[in-house]
């Protein structure tokens, strides 16, 4: 039955009397309720990918300066809206309907308190737009009304209509994580022995983290305001730095955890892969849950007034226990791939699992890509600058903006668009407009976003290239000097920038296309998971996977999963650790070789 | 059981984990430790940390004493001032260094105060004969922070701000210059 105002027909699929259906993908008790918000919330994201895309475009044709195409003014304000479009608007929208996948969904349960998510969703909007407009019609004067960037440091003078909205968005984030977190409570009620399945878990320990942000947040945007009207002189830098990343750092965390989430699920789903060790991967997320907060520090290392031991103690998260949590999920996710294909009969030799993999299922291929350059780019670099010293060649440089498009971008993003991929298939019920080009598209995306945020980081670290600046390397206003050596770096930049970007356009088209003039699915007609992911039949027609009827296999005794060869994905690990350790070397090579600094 | 997405049975917590597994677990404690160990041992055996005395001080207070440090020191032909002692000072300001440009020695260790008079900058240095030996502190307003250096090497080291403290920011450029 199709609401009056639906009129693209993305509301109307087909609910038993209790509000129910069984999705034929992945075997859950979808209710009604649940579905539309995680559609309402996941459409409307990929709204704000398609504004932050734009700009992303615009800013890094500035900083291409052959081209250099906004005035220093213009780009401080197209870089605001850049960063909240992206790492705020786009990825928590996704995380809300990510929770509520993670919550409600894979329980089989109804969406307690709607009226939440419905106002969240109004809220969190509301918030939106006036956070917009605070930074469009920003004057540029220094000395009254500056760009605020993501961060808005006191004492810079910021309107402080920035700070109410930023309040405003925080609000409407924990109104919309109600229901989730009532799921859980309801769950526990009601079965009170019972253990939450892995992803449940993993996305009650984000949504536990996500609560610490907000409150740092809620401290960090409010004690600015209070400072901007006058109330709390003594709110200064230090303080708002230290209140700002609890926020600034923590909802990268939910990133994190969100989108590891999302990898199990995933590699689950279309992969087949099992839970080799739940003991390991809980522990692994309880880790997160001590340790991750104290990565707040590691935007403070070179700041005045902080003692050495609180710095170490705290940016190595207490003895690197966030880091071994992450180095845990680098191993046991593929683990689980590697053991569920070779049980499923699906992986001879060191890698025939892989080899054998569904990598033309753009679902699959966005959550190993991610996987895989998180790893290597993102999360090696993290730890590279998160040490004390190594941090005095990184901290605002553009080497910071190429790490974090690598965590960011190609974890996050590249994850949630296979998620956003997901939606339109199982819940939206669409066929892909294109499906050579959505087989094409993580490939594109990924591997001109990898080479974007290595060119950031390689400008960055070996010719010291700033972040958040406008000139550079043509001309820096008032003197001779400028970087001019890395210039020619920024023409190789620019171009891959534009063919990244040009990835993540094609990702909205086919998103966008699909949801307008995809064919519809009819019930059971999917062929998502060509190797029967968490079915074992074998899949002789792609169009007719039964649903999923079996886990006895997984439930036999006598066949645990842990048993199974994970020779490769040791070897895998052990490469990944080899270049861990080079890059760790190198930095510390680079750094050593410097004048001497420090008491 | 062994979905992410059904609740486990049984005793999962003590099923056996992997033996390839459970080596990686232990290369990752090793790992940790490693990176922790030569953190911290760095900050004593190490010659770049960035370490310093941290001082609350006012804007004004700061401007004083940069007012007496440049009337301490001596004046060059090109505007470039050689300290009277080992404290030099560079404070940030939209949209300069104040205390630049000076003149410093090899092989002598000074006291460089950072700080700032008004928002937050970026204390960003390298010599122009190597791009790649560069190193950023951050600087706030309310702190003189005191991190000593010592240069090896002679040339010019360019000081950039590297944190945005308003639309002049690109600018905020000067320099050090080291002699032998």
């Amino acid at each position: 039955m199709s609401h009056a105002l639906d009129v693209f027909g993305w509301f109307d699929n087909e609910y038993d009397g209790e509000g129910f259906r069984t999705c034929s993908v992945t075997s859950f008790d979808v209710h009604r309720s649940v579905e539309n918000y995680v559609k309402l919330y996941g459409v409307t994201a990929v709204v704000f990918l398609l504004i932050g895309g734009i700009f992303a475009f615009t800013i890094a044709m500035t900083r291409w300066e052959a081209i250099g195409l906004l005035e220093p003014g213009d780009y401080y304000r197209h870089l605001s809206m850049h960063a909240w479009s992206m790492l705020i608007f786009w990825i928590i929208f996704m995380e809300i309907a990510i929770l509520y996948v993670g919550g409600p969904m894979v329980l089989g349960r109804k969406l307690p308190a709607k009226w939440a998510a419905a106002a969240g969703y109004v809220v969190m909007l509301a918030g939106s737009v006036l956070i917009y407009y605070s930074i469009w019609t920003v004057s540029g004067d220094p000395t009254s009304d500056n760009a605020p960037l993501l961060t808005a440091y006191v004492p810079l003078e910021i309107n402080p209509l920035f700070y109410v909205s930023a309040i405003v968005f925080l609000i409407g984030v924990t109104l919309a994580a109600l229901p989730f977190l009532l799921t859980l409570w309801d769950e526990k009620r009601e079965n009170p022995g019972k253990t939450l399945p892995l992803v449940t878990f993993g996305a009650f320990v984000a949504a536990i983290i996500a609560v610490q942000s907000i409150l740092g947040g809620l401290i960090a945007f409010g004690g600015a305001l209070a400072w901007q009207l006058g109330y709390a002189p003594w709110f200064d830098a230090s303080i708002y730095r230290q209140w700002f990343w609890i926020i600034g750092h923590g909802t990268q965390q939910i990133n994190l955890v969100a989108m590891i989430v999302v990898w199990y699920l995933v590699t689950h789903v279309i992969g087949g892969a099992e839970v080799v060790s739940e003991k390991v991967s809980r522990t692994a997320f309880i880790l997160y849950l001590f340790f991750i907060v104290m990565g707040a520090a590691h935007h403070l290392m070179v700041d005045p007034g902080l003692s050495a031991g609180w710095r170490i103690w705290n940016t190595s998260y207490a003895f690197y226990g966030a880091t071994f949590a992450s180095l845990i999920h680098a191993f046991t996710i593929p683990a689980g791939l590697e053991a569920g294909r070779r049980k499923r009969g699906k992986g001879g030799g060191l890698f025939g699992w892989l080899t054998s993999a569904p990598w033309r299922n753009p679902v699959f291929a966005s959550s190993i890509f991610a996987i895989i350059l998180f790893g290597f780019l993102g999360g090696i670099t993290g730890v590279l600058m998160g040490q004390l010293q190594l941090n005095m060649s990184w901290h605002n440089t553009f080497a910071t903006v190429g790490h974090f498009h690598s965590t960011v971008v190609l974890g996050t993003t590249l994850t949630f668009m296979g998620v956003v991929y997901f939606v339109i298939r199982t819940m939206f019920m669409r066929e892909f407009v294109s499906p050579k080009l959505t087989t094409l598209q993580p490939y594109l995306y990924s591997g001109g976003m990898a080479l974007t945020a290595l060119m950031m980081m390689y400008v960055g670290i070996l010719y010291g290239i700033p972040r958040r600046t406008a000139e550079v390397v043509e001309n820096i206003p008032g003197t001779d000097f400028s970087i001019a050596g890395a210039a020619p770096l920024f023409d190789v930049f620019g171009l891959v920038a534009i063919f990244a970007i040009g990835g993540g356009a094609l990702f909205v088209l086919l998103a966008v296309g699909s949801l307008l003039f995809g064919d519809r699915i009819e019930p059971g007609d999917g062929d998502l998971a060509p190797d029967g992911g968490s079915t074992t039949q074998q899949a002789t027609d792609s169009r007719t996977i039964a649903p999923r009827n079996d886990l006895e296999q997984a439930e036999d005794p006598d066949d645990p999963v842990h048993a199974y060869e994970m020779r490769g994905t040791f070897v895998l690990c052990l490469i990944f650790l080899a270049v861990f350790v080079v890059a760790y070397i190198l930095n510390w090579f680079l750094l050593t070789q410097l004048w001497s600094i420090g008491a | 059981m062994t979905s992410p997405i059904k609740p486990p049975e049984g005793n999962w917590w003590d099923q056996p984990v992997n033996r390839r597994e459970s080596i990686w677990l232990g290369l990752g404690v090793g790992w940790a430790l490693v990176l922790f160990g030569w953190m911290s041992a760095f900050t004593r055996i190490g010659d770049q940390n960035p370490i310093g005395e941290t001082y609350r001080v006012t804007s004004e207070e700061l401007q004083e004493r940069v007012d007496e440090f440049e009337a301490a020191a001596e004046e060059r032909d090109d505007g470039a001032l050689v300290p009277a002692g080992d404290d030099i000072y560079v404070v940030g300001y939209q949209f300069d260094w104040d205390g630049l440009p000076v003149v410093l020695e090899t092989g002598r260790e000074y006291d460089f105060h950072l700080g700032s008079y008004d928002v937050q900058h970026g204390f960003s240095i390298r010599p122009e004969h190597a791009y790649s030996q560069q190193i950023n502190l951050h600087v706030t307003p309310g702190k003189e922070w005191v991190v000593p250096m010592e240069f090896d090497e002679p040339g010019t080291y360019h000081v950039l701000c590297n944190e945005f403290c308003g639309e002049g920011h690109r600018g905020m450029h000067n320099t050090i210059i080291v002699e032998d």
